[in-house]
């Protein structure tokens, strides 16, 4: 029982230091936490995502057509921008002039512009002609000129389908050697109008209308946007934290040979197999607390669901094996506790950085970064979580079991042996 | 002279440790190299061959040229798949490998001529920033080529209530030509936006005037190891009271006041000179426009080290132990860099947590950097940073000076 004293000993000291509790359970936490504020806003309302409101200074400088009793395609535009609900997003306010709106962008009194050109009305209904609405911009933005972009094409695309519907009609009666006159085209375009309206209140009563939206993956089971970037988020915490403590509490071993404990533990009647027995058991029983501690605090400070209760147990314990595994191995290699900075700083960062532990919350990354992070142990890990996050069941969940308890055995195997080696 | 002396003593004893090159120098390097590149796809349009976000589509209506005006999109790319790969489509998307999916369903376009439209299935996952981007686009097409449809029937309405049609494959070809011409009108719509980047004096040739994944990943990391690095400089003085060589010192002739601005000065130095290399490899690695105003960078490196080196002292005179300067700047460091945008920008988070995230002078820090680099701004527009960085900056050494002890 000896074994079982020393690896209990070693649990009481992990868990006893500050540094570690702050390691172990506190950083994991306090960064997924973070993100967890950033973007928690994702879920309010249904599922909608929520930015920081921009200011949007917007200036209309459209002269209408005159021979259409006064007819302003831009001023509808500006009625249209303000009457849209989106407080939450945009805020939109009349600009004077062109100049001051660019100024007000340049000096950071707002944060985009829209200026609608003098041509506007008349591009829109005049063929051949055309007018870009400009759209300038602080270029420290990311998503919000583009959702201003949409929504000034959504209006502008109305106009738009009205003239491509009486110009493609002009064309066919051309090409058929008719003619259209001007009132048919007229006609043309105002029930291509009317049928875009008529097709706006069928989308709004139908919930989609021509478009069905369908959400990729099971998704937390249904919940919300940011639960399903905050699954992965914490997954890739406590992974990166699991290697830190398995690496760090395997440097105890050093350490204790450094201050001279462990010389005298050898003088001691227990074999030398039973004390680093005890020592190897003590790094696992840190990370099974460490890992039973984080589930259940992220589960409920954050409401993740982390897939079915078998699953979650398969992976969590091929974590923990794979962990021990490779802090064993990693310490092994080292010669003293002078080297252990610069190796769980700078090995484990760089190999958690390939693992995709810091990438998880962050779309459309590059392909190569996708096949590289089964280089290392920690993608492997990674894998798992996100199989057990998606829901599968624990058969699914055993292969990833399975390949990390046989590479965390195979290195635990070599790390134990070089250990064993040199206190021989 | 005292003061000099001990802050070379200090910058002796944290340069003769090889890790502190680690630490202070190629770490932060090793970040902004990955996640430059890793925000690159997140954040900006530029890259490498087609930029635009793949999108999967099943083409079940062969008939149907929805998945020719993609390829017009300028938000994305179509990426076809087979009619059976369904499965394939949804975990594409579920993994991020395409922004969305599009199933454009058998006898789409014929439902459209004929009234009775067949629904498209638009497949993203929930809260993903490039899956509302495709969603869009795919919208837009989608209602465009709803449009063209609509222009050739209302044409064809037109013709048949004028000279009419021979017979129904008259009036079905004329409706082809019809949704054909719609479409190619559709190419060049008569309205569209134009987007222009207020960007002042910046030089748009040397990073096109973006935020693109660079110029992030710079100005965030340097602001996150301008506060990682404080945690050799604070150790210094946390060992030398432990081993009592303050107190020694102490009985020579230098005073408190010298001890204390010693040890700041050797801080301030450290962070100056990581902040220095770490804008020279931004600047000449990844192009990022520092030195366009040479001197308004100049400003905005010391007042931020200034700032670091007295956060640097506050911890170093609160903690007892090693362990204690580690936990306490890596808790400072997470929090500043996140709230301060070091780690995404601000614009994209929740409104309260971009708030609270300008009450942190990290976020003014890295505002400051932006202005000089992205908007092209000059010394004016880094007036505010400066005064927040420089006044909390003050605010953290007194409390440090408050808070010193020799034991």
């Amino acid at each position: 029982m000896k074994w079982l004293m020393i690896a209990t000993k070693d649990v009481k000291h992990a868990f006893s230091s500050v540094f570690s509790l702050v390691m172990s359970l506190g950083a994991p936490l306090l960064i997924t936490g973070l993100l967890f504020f950033a973007f928690g806003s994702m879920d309010e309302g249904q599922g909608g995502v929520n930015f920081t409101p921009v200011d949007v200074l917007v200036v209309n400088l459209d002269t209408g057509a005159e021979h259409l009793e006064g007819f302003r395609a831009g001023e509808m535009l500006d009625s249209f921008l303000m009457g849209e609900d989106l407080e939450e997003v945009m805020k939109f306010t009349a600009g004077v002039s062109e100049q001051d709106a660019r100024r007000g962008v340049e000096s950071g009194e707002a944060d985009l512009a829209v200026i609608i050109p003098e041509n506007f009305t008349s591009a829109a209904l005049t063929p051949g002609e055309s007018a870009s609405v400009v759209i300038y911009q602080d270029p420290a933005l990311t998503v919000m000129p583009g959702i201003l972009e949409s929504l000034l094409q959504h209006f502008m695309d109305g106009f738009s389908g009205a003239k491509i519907a009486a110009g493609v009609t002009e064309q066919q009666f051309d090409a058929r050697g008719f003619s259209a006159d001007q009132e048919l085209l007229r006609r043309v375009s105002q029930e291509y109008a009317g049928w875009l309206e008529s097709s706006s209140h069928e989308r709004e009563g139908q919930g989609g209308g021509p478009l069905v939206l369908e959400p990729s993956g099971e998704q937390q089971g249904g919940e919300g946007a940011v639960s399903g970037m905050i699954g992965p988020t914490m997954a890739g915490m406590t992974v990166f934290f699991l290697f830190f403590m398995a690496a760090n509490s395997s440097q105890t071993i050093i350490k204790e040979d450094e201050e001279g404990t462990l010389a005298r533990l050898f003088t001691t009647p227990t074999p030398r197999a039973v004390i680093l027995v005890g020592k190897f058991l003590g790094v696992f029983l840190i990370l099974i607390v460490q890992a039973v501690l984080l589930l259940a605090s992220s589960r409920f400070l954050f409401g993740i669901s982390w897939g079915n209760p078998g699953s979650v147990i398969l992976t969590a314990a091929g974590n923990v094996l794979l962990a021990a595994g490779f802090g064993i191995l990693l310490m092994s290699l080292i010669r003293s506790t002078r080297q252990t900075g610069p190796v769980l700083g700078g090995v484990l960062t760089v190999t958690g950085m390939l693992g995709g532990l810091f990438t998880t919350g962050i779309p459309d990354l590059p392909e190569f970064l996708d096949q590289a992070r089964l280089i290392v142990p920690q993608g492997w890990a990674m894998q798992a979580w996100e199989v057990s996050l998606a829901g599968a069941d624990p058969a699914a969940a055993a292969a990833g079991f399975l390949k990390m308890a046989a590479l965390g055995a195979v290195m635990f195997a070599a790390g134990a042996v070089i250990f064993n080696r040199r206190f021989a | 002279m005292r003061i000099l002396t001990l802050a070379v003593k200090d910058w002796k004893q944290i340069f003769r440790d090889w890790k502190t090159g680690l630490f202070l120098i190629v770490m932060p390097m090793i970040f902004t190299v990955f996640f430059g590149v890793v925000l690159g796809g997140a954040f900006s349009s530029a890259g490498e061959g087609d930029p635009r976000l793949p999108v999967a589509v099943i083409q079940r209506d062969p008939g149907s040229g929805l998945t020719d005006g993609l390829e017009a999109s300028p938000a994305v790319r179509p990426v076809v798949l087979e009619v059976d790969q369904l499965e394939d489509l949804q975990d594409g998307v579920e993994r991020g490998e395409y922004a969305a999916g599009l199933v454009v369903p058998e006898g789409y376009q014929e439902g459209l001529v004929e009234s009775h439209p067949v629904r498209l299935t638009i497949v993203v996952k929930p809260g993903s920033p490039p899956g509302q981007t495709a969603q869009t686009a795919l919208e837009t097409a989608a209602n465009r080529y709803r449009g063209a449809v609509q222009a050739a029937r209302l044409s064809a309405e037109a013709y048949q209530a004028g000279p009419g049609f021979e017979d129904q494959a008259d009036r079905k070809a004329y409706l082809r030509e019809g949704i054909d011409r719609a479409l190619t009108a559709w190419d060049d719509p008569p309205l569209t936006t134009a987007s222009q980047l207020a960007v002042g004096m910046a030089d748009l040739d040397s990073q096109d005037g973006e935020l693109d994944g660079f110029v992030q990943a710079s100005s965030g990391m340097i602001v996150q190891f301008a506060i990682f690095g404080l945690i050799n400089s604070a150790m210094v003085l946390v060992l030398e009271r432990k081993n009592r060589t303050l107190g020694r010192l102490l009985t020579t002739p230098i005073s408190r006041g010298e001890v204390i601005g010693g040890h700041l000065l050797a801080m301030f130095s450290v962070v100056l000179l990581q902040i220095t290399i770490l804008v020279l490899f931004g600047q000449f690695v990844f192009g990022v426009d520092y030195l366009r105003d040479p001197l308004a960078v100049l400003v905005m490196t010391f007042s931020l080290a200034f700032w670091s080196a007295s956060l640097g002292m506050l911890i170093s005179a609160v903690s007892e132990g090693e362990d204690q300067v580690v936990t306490l700047s890596l808790i400072a460091m997470f929090v500043f860099a996140s709230l301060g945008g070091a780690w995404f920008p601000l614009e994209v988070a929740g409104e309260t947590f971009s708030r609270i995230g300008h009450l942190t002078p990290t976020a003014w820090a890295i505002d400051g950097f932006q202005n000089i680099i992205l908007r092209g701004q000059g010394m004016e527009s880094i007036f505010l940073p400066v005064l927040i960085l420089l006044g909390s900056g003050a605010v953290f050494f007194g409390l440090s000076v408050w808070r010193f002890r020799v034991e």
